[in-house]
């Protein structure tokens, strides 16, 4: 049974500058990409401005041959590459940063590694007083998750008597919904559901949360959110890069894996659960729960009338010449996968009957947006007689990226003795409206993860819930060659089969 | 004053503008009656302004009343030398955003027989002053801690008292986990700071959490009945605190800032002696502060005690100085 600690009362009513639990934070995959661009610029950030606990250690776990004096090199190199100018390591902070760090080398496969993994946060423990608290993150590809999750088992760290154990699980979850299910049962012979961060860092960025804040900080918007009112939602994530140097992984995975079934599906969510009774984790997550519930997944029939998929070829992106998807590095040169998936979903509830959910996600579009687009029904009176039928509908628009914001489009008379009218755009930008750039996201989820936050993790039972949703069209998509690919150019607005399944998707 | 020919500048300015969108967050009326003062001031209300757009109406008694200069469509400047309590009120009224919240930053010396600060916050959802802005005394503390007595409605913030936060972490981080029972055996603190109010709220918050009342000009009065000797003495800049050190019978607890000012230094020796900690210190500029207490400030029932505790301490002996 854990030992309660006892209440300080300083700290009632005092407003929480940074974190106060004390953690030793292990990141397995520590040479690795994600860990030198996003994890540990983040952590250093959060050191920088007093966030992370007095009590802090972090360990980096991974098989590069590091002693803890070079992996501490390691970080400040990378630091120096990944850190604005004016926050790179230096001085005093760095030094006392610096030596909270130190690094296992270490097989996943092997045991004897875990048991000094062990040994060294027992040290943390004493040295720096985190008290037995151990975030793991699994910061390394996925086919290594459940030989790590194994692995601290064997090693009894996957509780620790004096504090709490958490694993933080990078994307993807599973690569289907057999495997995310096997890995699911993996995790959970050793973890409970509460101690599972399931990492989407999309839902760490500001405009995302700000969503729920949209919906129910206000009043003037929920009363017309339903299918009395709401025409259609369309949620957009679109990238003008190509596959980079992840060809190996795109090509097994494609924009149906790596986009809509998480990120994509994840907004949808947001966009459509009903208001959860509190702002507390499961609160939230029943409700997003409950409304992929109410998305009935496709018959394999029924593939092809609600989706499309496209793969780019050589075209011009922002007047640049690039190359096609099938001669990007480590893709196969008669590859059959997508890098653009688009899907037509219904909510089957009393709220959203009838109303279509249409999610896209591709790579070499024109430009980086991510957006989510709610239009309203058309006027129910011809008002303007045959004038009417040029009024557009109203659109609101929950902006992700690039700009942050929220627009709506509503339709004005122009001055003059004539009835003219035409849309007008009322936009609030987050940069210019509070003048200030949001944190990444990186940075509030492992706070959250330190802190016992799960409410912008996912939780399995969506997880399995979104899986079931795409696994036909994954099926389907994956026994029929598509011979027309390439189909759409980069630099186009996809492939024409997305345009047949709606012709009205807002231009990317 | 005649706001006519203000409000048509800003009408004109807002044309100039074009149709774009305008985004605004609450009105600004900052009163100060110092020209250095409302240079900073107008270099920080720029600042806030700039994260959070808002309407500024800036009351500067250096200049006569009747003169104004209004900037862009949302910053106005009125000259409001002389001017008395009712004319500053109608004004700001005049001026305001109809639908956005006031915030009166009160750059000035005094407001305890002051009309004029007493009818401008009537209108104000939040009340942001500064304690130790003029001297690094203890005299406008003592007015606040009176006005507040008179007026315990008013939504208050003090920046002297925001300022504190790094040091009200560091100091409860020392008190984390198993070594907070030794807060029910301190028997010492000792504040060195650059002005009184900042050492003197610091040691009310204390005063606040842990239950002491005032003993002794020298003392304080544990739950117990146990004195605690304080002292709290000038060290380092003006508004900023350079050191805590509390004791108790069986270890010392001292939060100390670098001499770089950089970052403040944790340390626990004696019984319960820990190895030495650091944190980054981050002291918020002023607009931050004021942003701070726009946002959280008004019912910081923290803050109140705090200040009614500094109030105790003062009232049982602290000279004036």
């Amino acid at each position: 049974m854990l030992e309660v600690a006892p209440v300080n009362p300083l700290r009632t009513g005092l407003p929480q500058e940074g974190i106060t639990t004390p953690c030793s934070a292990v990141f397995f995959g520590a040479s690795g990409d994600l860990f030198k661009r996003m994890l540990l610029p983040a952590l250093y950030s959060m050191h920088l401005q007093g966030m992370l606990p007095a009590a802090f250690a972090l360990v980096g776990f991974s098989r590069t041959a590091f002693t803890d004096d070079t992996f501490r090199d390691y970080c400040r190199k990378q630091l120096d590459l990944f850190m604005p100018q004016d926050r790179k390591p230096q001085g005093p902070l760095w030094d006392d940063f610096a030596k909270r760090i130190s690094y296992v080398t270490g097989d996943f496969t092997d045991k004897a590694h875990f048991v000094a993994l062990k040994d060294r946060l027992a040290q943390n423990d004493t040295e720096f007083g985190t008290a037995g608290n151990h975030l793991f993150y699994l910061a390394t590809p996925p086919p290594v998750f459940p030989e790590i999750i194994k692995r601290l088992k064997e090693a009894g760290l996957d509780k620790d008597p004096k504090g709490w154990t958490r694993v933080v699980v990078e994307k993807p979850f599973g690569t289907d919904l057999e495997s995310a299910r096997k890995l699911q049962q993996t995790i959970e012979a050793v973890f409970p559901e509460n101690e599972i961060y399931r990492i989407d860092h999309y839902l760490g960025k500001e405009p995302v949360q700000d969503i729920i804040a949209l919906r129910f900080a206000n009043t003037i918007f929920e009363p017309i959110w339903n299918r009395n009112y709401v025409q259609n939602i369309q949620i957009t994530s679109a990238e003008s890069l190509g596959v980079e140097e992840r060809g190996g992984y795109y090509d097994s995975a494609g924009a149906l894996r790596d986009m809509i079934q998480n990120h994509v599906i994840n907004l949808l969510a947001l966009v459509a659960m009903e208001a959860p009774i509190s702002s507390h984790a499961d609160d939230i997550r029943n409700e997003k729960y409950k409304v992929l519930s109410a998305i009935r997944p496709p018959s394999h029939g029924d593939v092809w009338s609600i989706s499309a998929r496209g793969q780019y070829g050589a075209g011009t992106i922002d007047g640049a010449p690039v190359i096609g998807y099938r001669q990007e590095h480590d893709v196969a040169p008669d590859s059959n996968t997508e890098t653009f998936a688009a899907v037509k979903l219904m909510v089957e509830s009393w709220r959203w009957a009838g109303v279509p959910f249409y999610l896209r996600s591709g790579k070499r579009l024109p430009r980086k947006v991510s957006e989510i687009a709610v239009t309203f029904k058309p006027i129910p009176h011809r008002f303007y007689g045959e004038a009417t039928d040029k009024i557009d509908p109203n659109v609101l628009v929950i902006k992700i990226e690039p700009d942050e914001g929220i627009s709506m489009r509503f339709e004005a008379k122009v001055p003059g003795p004539k009835e003219h009218i035409r849309s007008v755009f009322m936009d609030f930008s987050y940069g210019t409206g509070f003048g200030v750039v949001s944190p990444p996201a990186y940075e509030r989820l492992i706070g959250d993860a330190i802190q016992g936050d799960q409410t912008l993790f996912t939780r399995w039972d969506a997880v399995e819930r979104a899986w079931e949703i795409v696994t036909p069209v994954l099926e389907v998509w994956q026994h029929t060659k598509d011979f027309t690919f390439p189909n759409y150019a980069a630099g186009s607005q996809g492939p024409h089969s997305a345009q047949q399944l709606f012709p009205d998707w807002r231009r990317i | 004053m005649s706001f006519g020919l203000v409000l048509q500048q800003l009408d004109e300015s807002a044309r100039e503008r074009g149709g774009g969108v305008y985004v605004a967050t609450m009105t600004i009326v900052v009163f100060f009656e110092d020209a250095a003062i409302g240079a900073l001031a107008r270099d920080r209300i720029h600042t806030l302004a700039a994260k959070h757009p808002s309407r500024v109406i800036l009351f500067d008694a250096t200049q006569t009343e009747g003169t104004h200069h209004v900037e862009g469509d949302d910053w106005i400047e009125l000259g409001a030398k002389g001017s008395n309590a009712e004319t500053l009120r109608g004004a700001a009224n005049a001026l305001r955003l109809a639908e956005a919240p006031v915030i009166l930053l009160w750059i000035a010396p005094g407001i305890g027989d002051d009309e004029r600060f007493c009818e401008l916050s009537r209108d104000a959802r939040t009340v942001v002053y500064n304690s130790s802005l003029v001297d690094a005394g203890n005299a406008a503390l003592r007015q606040l801690v009176e006005y507040v007595k008179r007026h315990p409605e008013l939504p208050l913030a003090d920046i002297a008292y925001l300022r504190l936060a790094p040091w009200q972490e560091s100091v409860a981080i020392l008190f984390d986990g198993e070594e907070s029972p030794e807060l029910l055996d301190l028997t010492r603190v000792e504040i060195a700071c650059g002005s009184d109010p900042e050492g003197l709220y610091l040691l009310g918050w204390l005063a606040s959490r842990l239950n002491w009342k005032p003993g002794s000009a020298e003392t304080l009065t544990g739950p117990d009945g146990k004195a605690i000797a304080f002292a709290i003495r000038r060290q380092g800049e003006p508004r900023r605190i350079a050191r805590v050190a509390l004791t108790s019978t069986h270890s010392t607890f001292v939060a100390e800032v670098d001499p770089h000012g950089e970052m403040i230094n944790l340390s626990v020796t004696g019984g319960h002696a820990k190895p030495p900690r650091l944190r980054a210190i981050n002291n918020p500029g002023v607009a931050a502060l004021v942003e701070r207490a726009i946002l959280s400030s008004q019912n910081d029932r923290v803050f109140q005690a705090s200040l009614a505790a500094a109030g105790g301490i003062l009232a049982s002996g602290t000279p004036s100085r």
